[in-house]
């Protein structure tokens, strides 16, 4: 039995989509993946005096904290802290 | 007797800098200095705003009068100030609490305000206070005069050396570590876009553009999107780093500033002094000119005071040589303390070259 020529380019077709959405599923997982890592740092770079690293600009970064910390919880977490390193901020 | 070129007297021209930085040792005479000088040039017409940045202020003690953070008139064409750091700090908190609103969960109000209390006492934020008020009184100097401004000049007496240094410094400091962040942010915002691309459009729920604040109205429902706070962190980093430069720009710009030093003919101010001017150079801080005040006075002083002058000589000698480059002018030692505005008067007259004998001490 000759296989349907429609049926084959059918299943290529499927098996092609299969395989893209697999690569950029892990390409678009190592972008989201950098960012959230650039974040991080941010949010780290942002907080040091806080968590006991001088940083100079410590009263300037006041301005950016609302800003960060609806990401804060997740963050501390993420960076292996079980509990908010910060003294006065308790968001668990 | 007195080594002199232009300076001070082309403080009081018309189109001379509109900003003057009294610095120096603590107690060496910055106070008498930038109380003189601003009595001067508010009489030869340029009205000035004095401006005490010391947190131990005394600059009102000096005119007998007390002052606070709100510019008070002390004559015709004279306005005086002392800074208040605390205030200014409550001030920057209030202002971050009322940004607050919209951005984040009112459940976490509560934390956010314990934060914010415990960075008033935070290192740093006094100083950090005091150089926005000194960069924002600038940024005014070089503003029309048409807004309301009500003086020429700005004179501001510093506090001593270390903690002087460190807030002129604080402006290039600054724009750097705001520099680094956005570069951060640069880094970020690139994945970010990357992201997009790969999902053929717009990856994030991003506001549309121009109506950033379009959530406003829907307070604690919805929350500004990852790439609107990513915007909004850009907007706060950019204004910081423009008011750092403007401030490193007015401080360096020789038509625009001008720093006055004052020294006292002895061993450990004229050390000090050696290596704040250089430090001052360094930075490109434009010295302008030297007070050395507290030098004897001329005439028969008595053996024991004579003493004092040959060892004194030595001392100006060195000054002469360390310092040949900028300009000086000499303040005889008085008999008593500095205090009421007709003392300050006759420094300014000498410190102008128009009383150069100083009467003998009474
Ligand atoms: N030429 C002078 N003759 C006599 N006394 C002087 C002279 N200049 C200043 N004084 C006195 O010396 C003391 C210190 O002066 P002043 O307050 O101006 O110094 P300062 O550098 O501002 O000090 P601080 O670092 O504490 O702010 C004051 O009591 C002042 O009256
Ligand atoms: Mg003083």
């Amino acid at each position: 039995m000759t296989p349907d020529p429609d049926d084959l380019r059918g299943r290529l077709r499927r098996a092609g989509e299969l395989l893209r959405e697999f690569y950029e599923g892990r390409h678009r997982g190592a972008l989201a993946r950098s960012r959230r890592d650039e974040d991080d740092l941010f949010m780290l770079l942002v907080l040091s005096e806080t968590m006991g690293i001088p940083n100079p600009a410590s009263y300037y970064t006041l301005e950016l904290l609302p800003l960060l910390y609806d990401r804060f919880h997740e963050w501390h977490l993420r960076m292996g802290m079980e509990h908010s390193p910060l003294e006065g901020f308790r968001c668990c | 007797m007195t080594p002199s070129s232009s300076f001070p007297g082309f403080l009081r021209e018309p189109g001379g800098p509109r900003i003057l930085f009294i610095g120096g040792k603590g107690g060496v005479g910055k106070t008498t200095t930038a109380s003189a000088l601003a009595l001067e040039l508010a009489r030869s017409g340029r009205r000035c705003l004095l401006v005490s940045t010391d947190p131990a202020h005394s600059l009102g003690d000096v005119f007998g009068i007390r002052l606070g953070p709100r510019p008070k008139r002390l004559r015709e064409g004279l306005l005086a100030m002392e800074l208040d750091p605390d205030e200014e700090v409550g001030r920057y908190l209030d202002q971050v609490r009322e940004n607050m609103q919209g951005l984040v969960r009112p459940a976490m109000y509560h934390e956010i305000e314990r934060q914010l209390e415990l960075s008033r006492q935070a290192p740093g934020a006094v100083e950090a206070a005091t150089m926005d008020r000194i960069s924002r009184l600038m940024a005014q100097a070089t503003g029309p005069t048409s807004r309301g401004r009500e003086w020429d000049v700005l004179v501001f007496d510093t506090a001593p050396t270390g903690h002087t240094l460190r807030l002129l410094a604080l402006p290039e400091i600054m724009a750097a570590w705001t520099e680094g962040l956005l570069r951060r942010r640069d880094r970020s915002d690139a994945w970010g876009r990357a992201l997009e691309r790969l999902s053929g459009g717009r990856a994030g729920e991003r506001a549309g553009e121009g109506d950033e604040l379009s959530y406003i109205d829907e307070v604690g429902s919805e929350l500004p999107s990852d790439d609107d706070r990513s915007h909004r962190i850009r907007e706060v980093l950019l204004e910081r780093r423009r008011s750092f430069t403007r401030a490193r720009r007015l401080l360096l710009d020789p038509a625009m500033t001008a720093f006055i030093w004052v020294l006292i003919p002895e061993k450990l101010p004229i050390l000090e002094s050696e290596k704040a001017v250089h430090t001052l150079a360094e930075h490109r801080v434009p010295v302008v000119g030297m007070v050395v005040n507290r030098v004897l006075p001329a005439g028969e002083l008595g053996a024991f005071l004579e003493a004092r002058r040959a060892q004194e000589e030595a001392y100006l000698a060195r000054i002469g040589e360390s310092f040949a480059q900028i300009p000086r002018v000499h303040v005889p030692l008085l008999a008593r303390d500095v205090e009421g505005v007709e003392t300050l008067e006759r420094i300014g007259r000498i410190l102008m070259g128009d009383e150069t004998t100083a009467p003998p001490p009474t």
